[in-house]
């Protein structure tokens, strides 16, 4: 992933003012889904692919699991309907 | 941005499983521990997850027993998907006596972006989301929103 400052990747974004970008950039820093480095008066940032490959897989587990526990309750719900 | 499919086999009718995903009480026995849902679109989907992380969003489209659409993300301050930034869609079909489910989240940050350039404008795709929900709704501001 390249390195970018903000003022190119709001180029991106003709609709959305420089501070809403920077502030986004700020919440995804945060989150620690970007990496900022300073270069004398710029700010240059760049993705950080683990840290969006670790919220992949925590969501790939979070609904894989989550639909085998409904496919548990569910079956068994249905298999109580059709004794009654 | 990124989609996010699943799917899975059932032994139950759809109107079964429908409940599972619609009803408070019956959605916690497999989802979350507190749900408070309002399953018709502008609705709100609110539940908390692990006992600890609440998620939150707005429902889009309710097709009994077919298919439920709703938006979807966290009110932790910074997370990367916050609320309503992401959007799930859960379709059930009948399959003889078996139900297929599957569930498409979609909106989600890329992570197999390639890195001469097009990189940033699949993933700051999102931030334009972001902005674009900056808009008052009756599930933003108690949380996520830095």
């Amino acid at each position: 992933m390249r390195e970018r400052p903000a003022t190119d990747i709001a180029d991106h974004f003709a609709e959305v003012t420089r501070s809403a970008i920077s502030q986004h950039l700020a919440v995804l820093k945060a989150a620690g889904l970007v990496i900022e480095r300073r270069d004398g008066t710029r700010r240059l940032y760049r993705a950080d692919r683990d840290e969006m490959k670790k919220l992949r897989e925590f969501l790939d587990e979070f609904w894989t699991s989550g639909l085998e526990r409904l496919r548990d309750v569910a079956e068994a719900a249905q298999r109580d309907k059709e004794k009654r | 941005m990124a989609e996010l499919v699943r799917e899975i086999m059932i032994e139950a009718t759809p109107e079964t499983i429908w409940s599972f995903l619609t009803e408070p009480d019956s959605l916690v026995g497999w989802h979350g521990t507190v749900a408070e849902i309002d399953p018709r679109p502008g609705g709100i989907y609110r539940v908390l997850v692990a006992g600890q992380f609440q998620s939150a969003g707005e429902y889009v489209e309710v097709v009994p027993t077919e298919k439920v659409v709703f938006t979807f993300g966290w009110e932790e301050e910074g997370h990367p998907i916050p609320p309503g930034s992401t959007t799930i869609e859960i379709t059930l079909h009948p399959e003889g006596d078996k139900t297929r489910v599957r569930l498409v989240h979609s909106g989600l940050p890329d992570d197999a972006v390639d890195d001469h350039g097009h990189g940033w404008a699949l993933y700051l795709e999102r931030l334009a989301v972001r902005v674009a929900g900056d808009d008052p709704g009756p599930d933003r501001g108690s949380g996520g929103e830095a």
